[in-house]
C-alpha cells in the first residue's frame, strides 16, 4: 500500500537543515508563489480546500479557525506557532525544528501573510537545546536571506518571527496557556469565550497552531489544497508524522498516511515488539489518549473515525508500545504523577482531583490499596471530564479510566496482594 | 433584549451580561467562590456550573453570554449530583478548623457543605499541608490551608485597589496565595476589603482575630467620618440579648469591627483601611465630666453657666464642627444662628503617613460634614488670627488651636474627647458621639446618607442637638 | 543585572511595541545563565527596567520549572521520568545515578559540583532515557554511559 511523503522527502544528513539544502529542495517556492501569485483570501481558500486537520492533538480544522479572523479589522493580529511538544511519548515536532526549520519558517510566512499577521511567534518549550538552536539559526538565515523583515522578496509584505522560550510547564502547550506565557506570565489557560481567535495574545484575535499543521502549508500552496485533500483519507487528509517509543524495537518518527493500517506500522516499519515480546497495549496519540490493548490495535488503522469508534484518539501522535508482563499499575502512577507536577492549579477539579488521583495511585502501589479505590479513580476521573478550564482534568481522566478499562484486572490484584501481578519495573520485561 | 429562562422562568437580560448577573439581578441563587460583580471573570471554583437544557454536560454561568432564548437550569438532577461531588473537592484538603475559625457562621464553604453536600470526606488521603499564619501584611493574616484559591482577593489589588500586591506563587495543588515581597499590600490603603472578599477563612483581620464569634454580633449603619467620602458603614458590636453579664461590660459597648455597607452612589462594596479602624476614632478617652473653670460640676449646672455667658455676650462667636451631624448644624442655626456669629472649622487634617487623596475613595479632606456645614457658614481659616473685640468664643468639636483665644473672650467648649484645654474653658460641656445617636452627613459630592446610634449615651453627656435649644435665651 | 541592558534593549526592540511584560521570561532565562540562578536584586532590576509588578516577576520564577532563586551544583543533571523512558529504563538509570553519586533527587553533592533532579518528558521518547547535562540532551543512555558522562564532569 503507497504510503505518501508530505515532510519526510529527504534524507537526514549534517546539513539537511541549512537554508542552502532546503533551497535545492525547492524550499521558499512556495512562498514565492504565494506573495507574488496569490491573495491572502486565495491562500486560505487553498487551506480550506485541503481539509487539514491539527496535528496538536485535538484535531480542529485550520481553515476553520483561521475563518474566525477577519481581515481589514484595524487591529494587529497573531500567530503563534506551538513548539512546546509536551505531551509525553510525542517528538515528533521536534524532528521538524532539527531537521526542516526552514520549512516551519516558510510555512509561518505563508500563514501570516494570509491571515494578515505582522508579528508572528514560535512558542518553543524551553527545555528544547538542539531543536532551538536550530531554529534561531534557520531564522538568521532567513532573516539575511530576505525571507523575513520588513520588505519580503521585495513585495511589500513585512513579517516578523520571534522565537519564544518557554520556562517548563507542560500546560503551556495548551493554546490559551502558550499565549499567556508570551504575555510573560504564569502560563494559566483561560476560559473560553472569547475565544483566542477574537481575543488572544495582548486581547487581539490570534491563531494558535501546531508546528507540524502549520509545516504543511508550504506543500498545500505548492501542490494546492484539492491534492492535498486526496492524500489520507476524505476525513483525515493529508499525513501524520508519528513518534513510537516504548518496548519497540525501531522508534523514532515516521510519516505516516492516514488509512494505514497499524499492525503493519507496528511490526513491520518499526521492527515489532523488544525481545520478541507480545503486544500488550497501545497509547496511540499521547498519554492522555486512551490505551487499547494489542488486539484491538492490530485490527484498526490510522484514522480517527475508526479510533474514536475504539474509544481513542490519534490525538498529538505520540505511540507507545507497551510489551506483555508490564504492569500497568505502575504505568498509571508515571502518568499520574506527570499530570499532578504539571497541573497549574487555576481550577478546582484539576488541582484538588490530580493530586488525589496521585495520592491513591501511590497509596496501592505502596501496598495500602482499598477495593474502593479503583471506584474513586474512576469517579475522580469523571468529575475532571468537561469541567475544568482546559483539557487537561479531561487528559488525566481518559488516561486513568482508559487503562482501567482495559486492565482492571491487574488493580484489583495489587490491591488484594499488595504487590503488582508482575515484577513491577517498567523497564522491558526479558523475553517469555 | 434577549430573553432568557432560567428554570423554566422567562427573565429579561441586557445584551454582553451573563447567565450568572441575570441570575443574581433576578434573586436566582447560584452558588459561587470566584465570582464577584465588581472583579472580573476568573472561572475557576466551577461551582457555578448549570445544565443548558437539553445538554447532558454542565457549564460555568459566570462566564456564559446571554442569548435570544437561552435555557439554563440551575438545580436539576445533573447539577446538584455534581455539585455535591465538587464540594468534595473543595473539602479534600480543607482543614477542619472551624471551631477556631474567625470566619465560622459566614463563611461560603460551610453555607454550600450544608445546602450541597452535606456528607464527610469520602477521601482516605492524608490532607496537604499549607502555611498557617502567614502575616500577608501588618493587618492580614493568610491560613493557606484554609485558601479555595478563588483569587478574588489577588484580582482586588491588580483591579480595584491597584496596589498589585498579591499574586498565586508555585502551582498545581501547591499553589500559594502570596504577596510581593517588597511588601506592597501594607501600603495599600484598601488592602482590608479582602477580608470581606475572602468567601472562607483564609484572609482575616489580625485586629479583629478571635475576638468574637459573628453570631454574637451585629452591625449598625452608619457613616465613616474619616473623609469627605463619607462611605456607609456597617458597625458591629454585641448583640443585646448576647451582652456578657461577667467579664468587662465595655465589651457590650465596643466596636468590635467594621464593614463596608454596600453603597452604589458613594462607594460601592468596599471602604478604606481608616474606616476599618473606627475604634482608634470613637474609643478615644472620652470626655464625660462637665466642667466649669475645670472644676468638675453636674451637666445642668454647667448649662446653666453657659447660659448666663450667652445672654450677657455681647459679640459671641462660635466655631463650629464639620464632625457636627446635619441635624446638629441646623438645631445650631435655628437656636443660636441668630446670636451668634459662626464659621466653620476643620476639625481633622490628614496625618503624617496618610494618603491624602486618590482617584478611588480616598478624599484630602477628612472631616465628613463639610458640605452641610459649609452650606451655613463661613470657613475660619486657622492661620488667621481671630476677631479680637470677641468677648464669647464657643469652641464645637475638636481641631482648635486654644493659643487662638482672643484675649477678653471668655470661652465655652463642647467636646467628647479628653483634652487638657477643657479645664482651661470657663464652661465645659460634654457632647454625644456619632455612634450614640442617629443623624446624616452630607458627602463632598452632596450625597446625604444616614448613621444610626450603636451605643447608649452616658447621662452625664449631651446631645448636642437638643442642647443648643437649652442654651438659646430670649 | 544592569550590564545585561544593552542586550535586553536589543531584544525589546524585536517585539512589537507594548510587549514589555513579554520580556519577563526571556530576561530571566538570561539573566539566570549568567548568574546560575535569579537573586533578588535582578528582580528588582527587572522590575525597574520593565515596569511590571514585582508579584508577576515572583509569580513566574515559581510557576516555571526551569528557574532557580537559589543556587545549585556546577553541573545540573536531569533525567526524565515519565512513561517512555521509564519502558526504556530509566528508572535503573535514575537509581544507577543515586548511587554514582550518593544523593537523591533534588540535592546536591557534597562538593557543590552536581545536582540531580527527576523531570517530565523532554519530548526525547524515541532515544530514551535521556538525561540533560546543563541543558544538553544525552540520549539513548545506560548505567555505562551514564559512569563515562560521570567521568567528564570532574
Amino acid at each position: 500500500m503507497p504510503n505518501a511523503r508530505l515532510l519526510m522527502t529527504f534524507p537526514v544528513t549534517a546539513t539537511s537543515h541549512t537554508l542552502a539544502e532546503y533551497r535545492a529542495r525547492g524550499g521558499y517556492g512556495a512562498l514565492e508563489k504565494a506573495l507574488r501569485q496569490m491573495t491572502p483570501q486565495q491562500v486560505t481558500a487553498e487551506v480550506n480546500a485541503s481539509g487539514i486537520q491539527g496535528r496538536g492533538g485535538a484535531a480542529f480544522p485550520m481553515g476553520r479557525k483561521w475563518g474566525v479572523i477577519h481581515p481589514n479589522d484595524g487591529q494587529p493580529h497573531y500567530l503563534c506557532a506551538n513548539a512546546d511538544e509536551g505531551e509525553p511519548g510525542t517528538f515528533k515536532d521536534r524532528w521538524i525544528l532539527e531537521n526542516a526549520p526552514h520549512l516551519l519558517l516558510e510555512s509561518i510566512v505563508i500563514a501570516a501573510y494570509a491571515l494578515e499577521v505582522r508579528h508572528a511567534f514560535v512558542y518553543i518549550r524551553g527545555e528544547f537545546d538542539l531543536p532551538y538552536r536550530r531554529l534561531a539559526g534557520a531564522l538568521e538565515e532567513a532573516y539575511a536571506a530576505g525571507y523575513l523583515g520588513a520588505d519580503i522578496l521585495g513585495t511589500g509584505f513585512a513579517c516578523d518571527i520571534v522565537v519564544y522560550r518557554g520556562g517548563g510547564s507542560y500546560v503551556c502547550g495548551e493554546a490559551s496557556a502558550l499565549i499567556t506565557s508570551i504575555e510573560g506570565k504564569r502560563g494559566y489557560p483561560r476560559n473560553r469565550p472569547p475565544r483566542l481567535t477574537v481575543r488572544g495574545l495582548y486581547q487581539r484575535p490570534t491563531v494558535v497552531n501546531n508546528v507540524e499543521t502549520l509545516s504543511n502549508i508550504a506543500w498545500i500552496v505548492d501542490h494546492g489544497g484539492d491534492a492535498f485533500s486526496k492524500v489520507g483519507t476524505p476525513k483525515n487528509p493529508g499525513t501524520r508524522l508519528i513518534s513510537i517509543s516504548g518496548h519497540i524495537n525501531k522508534p523514532g518518527v515516521y510519516e505516516i498516511e492516514a488509512g494505514y493500517p497499524w499492525a503493519r506500522f507496528i511490526y513491520e516499519d518499526c521492527g515489532g515488539m523488544q525481545n520478541r515480546l507480545g503486544l500488550k497495549g497501545v497509547i496511540p496519540g499521547g498519554i492522555s489518549t486512551k490505551v487499547l490493548t494489542g488486539a484491538e490495535i492490530e485490527s484498526l488503522h490510522f484514522d480517527s473515525q475508526e479510533m474514536e469508534a475504539a474509544g481513542s484518539s490519534l490525538g498529538s501522535g505520540g505511540t507507545i508500545a507497551i510489551a506483555d508482563g508490564t504492569c500497568m499499575v505502575r504505568l498509571l502512577q508515571v502518568m499520574l504523577r506527570f499530570y499532578h507536577h504539571e497541573s497549574c492549579g487555576q481550577c478546582t477539579p484539576c488541582r484538588e482531583g490530580m493530586g488525589w488521583l496521585h495520592r491513591i495511585i501511590d497509596r496501592i502501589v505502596d501496598g495500602q490499596g482499598r477495593s474502593e479505590d479503583i471506584e474513586r479513580l474512576y469517579s475522580i476521573s469523571r468529575l475532571n471530564d468537561g469541567t475544568t478550564i482546559c483539557g487537561m482534568g479531561d487528559a488525566a481522566g481518559y488516561a486513568t479510566s482508559g487503562i482501567l478499562n482495559k486492565f482492571r484486572g491487574e488493580f484489583e490484584y495489587y490491591i488484594e496482594h499488595k504487590r503488582s501481578q508482575f515484577d513491577g519495573r517498567l523497564a522491558c520485561p526479558k523475553s517469555s | 433584549m434577549p430573553e432568557i429562562f432560567i428554570n423554566g422562568q422567562a427573565v429579561q437580560a441586557e445584551r454582553g451580561q451573563t447567565v450568572m448577573e441575570v441570575a443574581v439581578a433576578h434573586g436566582f441563587v447560584i452558588p459561587h467562590f470566584c465570582w464577584h460583580p465588581d472583579l472580573s471573570i476568573a472561572g475557576n471554583c466551577r461551582i457555578c456550573a448549570v445544565q443548558v437544557e437539553g445538554r447532558s454536560w454542565v457549564e460555568i454561568a459566570c462566564n456564559m453570554p446571554v442569548a435570544d432564548g437561552l435555557r439554563v437550569l440551575t438545580d436539576s438532577e445533573m447539577v446538584s449530583s455534581y455539585r455535591k461531588s465538587l464540594m468534595q473537592l473543595f473539602t479534600l484538603n480543607h482543614p477542619v478548623d472551624c471551631g477556631i475559625c474567625d470566619k465560622a457562621g459566614e463563611c461560603m464553604l460551610q453555607d454550600y457543605h450544608y445546602a450541597y453536600n452535606g456528607s464527610p470526606s469520602e477521601s482516605r488521603e492524608p490532607k496537604v499541608h499549607a502555611t498557617k499564619f502567614h502575616p500577608l501584611s501588618d493587618r492580614i493574616t493568610l491560613d493557606n490551608e484554609r485558601c479555595v484559591l478563588c483569587t478574588r482577593c489577588v484580582r482586588f489589588t491588580h483591579e480595584i485597589s491597584k496596589s498589585k500586591a498579591l499574586g498565586v506563587t508555585q502551582r498545581g495543588d501547591v499553589s500559594l496565595i502570596r504577596a510581593a515581597e517588597d511588601h506592597p499590600l501594607d501600603d495599600d490603603p484598601y488592602s482590608d476589603n479582602i477580608v470581606d472578599l475572602c468567601p472562607v477563612g483564609a484572609l482575616l483581620s489580625r485586629s479583629f482575630l478571635y475576638k468574637s464569634r459573628v453570631w454574637y454580633l451585629e452591625p449598625t449603619p452608619s457613616v465613616c467620618p474619616g473623609c469627605a467620602r463619607g462611605c456607609t458603614v456597617q458597625i458591629w458590636h454585641r448583640k443585646r440579648e448576647w451582652k456578657l453579664n461577667a467579664l468587662d461590660p465595655r465589651h457590650n459597648a465596643s466596636i468590635e469591627r467594621v464593614t463596608p455597607l454596600d453603597n452604589p452612589q458613594v462607594n460601592g462594596p468596599w471602604i478604606c483601611n481608616k474606616g476599618r479602624d473606627l475604634a482608634a476614632i470613637f474609643e478615644r478617652p472620652r470626655a464625660q465630666q462637665a466642667l466649669c473653670h475645670g472644676k468638675p460640676v453636674d451637666l445642668a449646672r454647667a448649662i446653666d453657666a453657659a447660659r448666663t455667658l450667652i445672654a450677657g455676650a455681647e459679640r459671641p462667636l462660635a466655631l463650629v464642627s464639620n464632625w457636627a451631624s446635619n441635624e446638629e448644624l441646623e438645631a445650631f442655626r435655628r437656636a443660636l444662628g441668630d446670636r451668634f456669629r459662626a464659621l466653620y472649622k476643620h476639625d481633622c487634617s490628614p496625618v503624617a503617613g496618610e494618603r491624602i487623596e486618590d482617584d478611588f475613595l480616598i478624599r484630602g479632606d477628612k472631616n465628613p460634614n463639610t458640605a452641610a456645614a459649609r452650606a451655613l457658614f463661613p470657613f475660619d481659616d486657622p492661620a488667621l488670627p481671630l476677631d479680637g473685640g470677641v468677648d464669647l468664643l464657643l469652641v464645637w468639636g475638636e481641631g482648635f488651636d486654644f493659643a487662638r483665644v482672643p484675649p477678653a473672650a471668655r470661652t465655652i467648649v463642647l467636646g467628647s474627647y479628653v483634652d487638657d484645654a477643657h479645664a482651661r474653658a470657663d464652661v465645659f460641656i460634654p457632647v454625644s458621639i456619632q455612634t450614640e445617636r442617629e443623624g446624616h452627613y452630607t458627602n463632598f459630592a452632596g450625597v446625604v446618607s444616614a448613621f444610626e446610634p450603636c451605643f447608649p449615651k452616658s447621662d452625664r453627656v449631651a446631645h448636642a442637638q437638643s442642647l443648643f435649644a437649652e442654651l438659646e435665651t430670649a | 543585572m544592569k550590564h545585561l541592558i544593552p542586550e535586553f534593549a536589543v531584544l525589546r526592540s524585536r517585539f512589537p511595541a507594548g510587549f514589555e511584560s513579554s520580556l519577563v521570561l526571556p530576561c530571566l532565562r538570561r539573566i539566570q545563565e549568567e548568574r546560575g540562578h535569579v537573586a533578588d536584586e535582578d528582580i528588582d532590576g527587572l522590575v525597574a527596567y520593565l515596569g511590571v509588578p514585582r508579584i508577576q516577576i515572583e509569580e513566574v520564577l515559581s510557576f516555571y520549572t526551569e528557574f532557580r532563586r537559589t543556587p545549585i551544583g556546577r553541573f545540573h543533571i536531569a533525567a526524565c521520568r515519565n512513561v517512555s523512558c521509564s519502558l526504556r529504563g530509566s528508572e535503573e538509570i535514575v537509581a544507577h545515578l543515586c548511587t554514582a553519586l550518593g544523593i537523591e533527587p533534588g540535592q546536591t553533592t557534597p562538593d557543590g559540583r552536581i545536582t540531580l533532579s527527576t523531570v517530565e518528558c523532554l519530548a526525547s521518547c524515541g532515544t530514551a532515557p535521556v538525561v540533560t547535562v546543563n541543558g544538553a540532551y544525552h540520549e539513548d543512555m545506560t548505567a555505562a554511559k551514564i559512569d563515562a558522562l560521570l567521568a567528564t564532569l570532574a
